[in-house]
């Protein structure tokens, strides 16, 4: 079973948060680089090839991502799979990201052919299976996850608006290969920037409040971007009782669940449901005040997060 | 090669151990480690009742290490018992069931509800939590409560204690010898150093209690001195733990007089680092011919040895708390002393 339906499975139960874990088929394994070109904005679309034994990632799942000595940094850093294709021996993972500190500027110096360390596929992705128009909301380098969502709807044979903003038009990143691949998944791309200078001047919250009237009802929202904006896009879903799924972030060290260093708070709904269910949930620790960002998430139904304590 | 070690009455394969908080319950981890070829598994420290830890953030890399502030987040006693010694009685692994208290009633009601579970090898007593404000590392510094306690506990099970001691005292051998006294069978010296990190940008602290205990390779040398200092100090095996990262890490904990080492931080970045790390110990010492790791324990307990107008190398030797200078003699022979 894959993770996502896992998660479908799990949250037609009433499993807030997710919580029975999908059973780990996570590896780490060595990586070359492949392509690794610049993005714009201070973004990099990187590829990795992976052997075979490493398993095919989800829209929504991650990597942890580790440099090969001698490193700037100590720890492996989180990074969501942006898309995925076969390749001679295994698979070819992209990535987009935003060289903002030492281990994404290390990262950013690498060439083609260079070994990092990628240990993953790991959390639970976007749950394709739940009805409705998918509605993708992107924020800034938040859109490479999405691509790689609408083209695994594609292959379901449905067709998704997506919704990418930014703070200005140079941070939507990549948006001529986004919209490329969108298209060619049949979607369409609907843009908006803070400051006007591409699209609608506003919000992605402010486009979903102009689009969605016109879209097929039911909707489903599968969110990517700051926590600021993924903060009103779930609050815009429970406003409109519509299901949202918010791909999160945390600071991470293992990626795995085992170190209890990424909790983000659960709602008061999802703990009083957990404390009520706790006897028959086979959790790994797990708190009813806190979930795990990369074994309960990456991503979270907007009802199960208390989003006043999300920053 | 024979790298098998006692931990009192608990044999290992092998002195490489997971340190608690950093390899879940063994199960995590159990599809890309072979746990059969680990000296044992020590598990999260497990409290009376589930705690939910601290709130975000809990982690902040450092220069060469990571400050964490966890907050002892576990399931509990109940929930431990019911779904955790199930799963951990099947793996093939040798288990240490780390327990953390409170108050010493606490740690004895733990002990008395797991004492007798067949499928624990030892408990580890975590003394040294940086992170909790009421029994953390600050409450368990006093040496009389650490003797007393242990005397408590050590008839509620026949499994070997190990007491986990903190960094952060004026003499960690102080400590040992009291937990020692006390009737401990081992001690692990150490737990994370208290530290602190701040985003000067944001003018904020970078975690949400301001100080969290620092990990990983910035904090080995510090932890060897101390490990050397509990292993002086102690007839009783001491555990080094604090920036094992390779198999060459580990040795240098046994030099000083380690019997077995801790992995953390290092699974986080390797998942199979404490295997890899045994990998690496068999291979440095068949390197110099060495088959049996009892002969390279000890082998650098003693000072370097400094120029002639000293004290005589024997005299010189004499351990700090003076109980004869036989069980630190560091010969070259590599026996340095007989362990229990
Ligand atoms: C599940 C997940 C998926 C992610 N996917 C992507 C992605 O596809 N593309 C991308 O560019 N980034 C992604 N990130 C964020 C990325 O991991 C961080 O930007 C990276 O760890 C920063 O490392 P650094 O060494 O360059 O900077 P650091 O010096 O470590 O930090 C620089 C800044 O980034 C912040 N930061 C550090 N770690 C994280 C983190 N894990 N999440 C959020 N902010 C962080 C720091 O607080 C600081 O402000 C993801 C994070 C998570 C948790
Ligand atoms: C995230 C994290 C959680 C930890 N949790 C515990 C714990 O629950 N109990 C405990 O005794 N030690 C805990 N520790 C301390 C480790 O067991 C170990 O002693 C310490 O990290 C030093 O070793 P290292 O440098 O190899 O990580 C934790 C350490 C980390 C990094
Ligand atoms: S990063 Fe370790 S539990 Fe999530």
């Amino acid at each position: 079973m894959s993770a996502t339906d896992e998660i479908t499975r799990a949250r037609a139960a009433g499993d807030p948060g997710g919580i029975v874990a999908p059973p780990a088929a996570w590896r780490q394994v060595d990586a070359t680089v492949g392509a690794h070109r610049d993005a714009g904005a201070g973004h990099r679309c990187l590829e990795l090839h992976v052997p075979r034994t490493f398993a095919r990632p989800e829209p929504g799942q991650f990597v942890q991502l580790l440099l090969a000595p001698p490193a700037p940094v100590l720890l492996p850093r989180p990074m969501s799979v942006a898309s995925v294709s076969a390749s001679a021996g295994g698979l070819t993972l992209g990535f987009l990201y935003a060289a903002v500190g030492a281990g994404t500027q290390a990262l950013a110096a690498l060439s083609t052919g260079a070994v990092v360390h990628v240990l993953g596929p790991l959390g639970r992705g976007f749950p394709l299976d739940v009805a409705g128009t998918p509605v993708l909301v992107a924020g800034g380098r938040g859109v490479a996850p999405l691509l790689f969502a609408a083209e695994a709807f594609a292959r379901r044979a449905r067709r998704c608006e997506l919704l990418f903003g930014a703070r200005d038009a140079a941070h939507l990143v990549a948006l001529a290969g986004a919209t490329a691949r969108l298209e060619s998944a049949g979607g369409r791309m609907h843009l908006a920037t803070d400051d006007g200078s591409r699209g609608l001047a506003g919000t992605v919250v402010d486009l979903l409040d102009r689009i969605a009237p016109r879209l097929r009802a039911p909707l489903v929202i599968h969110a990517c971007g700051p926590h600021a904006m993924l903060r009103a896009v779930a609050r815009w879903g429970l406003r409109h009782e519509t299901p949202a799924f918010l791909a999160m972030e945390s600071v991470m060290a293992c990626g795995t669940g085992v170190c209890r260093g990424c909790p983000l708070p659960r709602s008061e709904s999802a703990r009083t449901e957990l404390a009520r269910r706790r006897d028959r949930i086979p959790s790994l620790y797990g708190s009813p005040e806190f979930a795990m960002c990369c074994t309960d998430g990456p991503v979270f139904a907007a009802p199960d997060l208390d989003w006043e304590r999300i920053h | 090669m024979d790298l098998a070690v006692r931990i009192g009455s608990l044999a290992l394969r092998n002195p490489v151990v997971t340190a608690s908080g950093t390899f879940g319950y063994g199960d995590e981890y159990a599809h890309v480690v072979d746990l059969a070829t680990i000296g044992a598994v020590i598990t999260k420290t497990v409290t009376l009742e589930p705690r939910a830890g601290n709130q975000p953030a809990r982690i902040a890399e450092t220069a060469g290490g990571m400050l964490n502030s966890i907050g002892l987040e576990n399931v509990g006693l109940e929930r431990f018992r019911r779904e955790k010694l199930p799963k951990l009685a099947a793996l093939d692994a040798t288990v240490i069931a780390s327990l953390g208290g409170e108050t010493p009633a606490e740690l004895a009601a733990l002990l008395e509800a797991l004492g007798r579970e067949k499928a624990i090898g030892a408990f580890e007593l975590n003394f040294s939590c940086p992170n909790v404000s009421k029994g953390g590392a600050i409450y368990w510094t006093d040496a009389r409560r650490l003797e007393r306690t242990l005397r408590q506990l050590k008839p509620l099970t026949r499994a070997p204690l190990i007491a986990k001691l903190s960094p952060d005292v004026t003499s960690i051998a102080e400590l040992a010898r009291a937990c020692e006294q006390g009737g401990a069978d081992a001690i692990t010296a150490v737990n994370t150093f208290v530290g602190m990190a701040l985003d000067l940008d944001a003018a904020g602290h970078r975690l949400n209690r301001s100080t969290g205990g620092l990990s990983g390779p910035a904090i080995k040398p510090l932890a060897l001195a101390r490990c050397h200092e509990a292993a002086r100090a102690v007839r009783i095996p001491v555990l080094g733990s604090g920036g094992i990262m390779s198999g060459r890490d580990a040795l240098e904990f046994i030099a000083v007089g380690a019997t077995a080492v801790q992995v953390g931080t290092a699974s986080f970045i390797r998942p199979r680092a404490a295997a890899e790390v045994v990998d690496g110990m068999r291979a440095f010492l068949a390197a110099r011919g060495i088959r049996r790791i009892a002969e390279w324990r000890g082998r650098l307990m003693e000072p370097p040895a400094t120029p002639a107008r000293r004290a005589p190398a024997a005299r010189r030797a004499k351990p700090r708390n003076g109980r004869g200078a036989s069980r630190t003699r560091c010969d070259g022979s590599g026996r340095s002393r007989a362990r229990r």
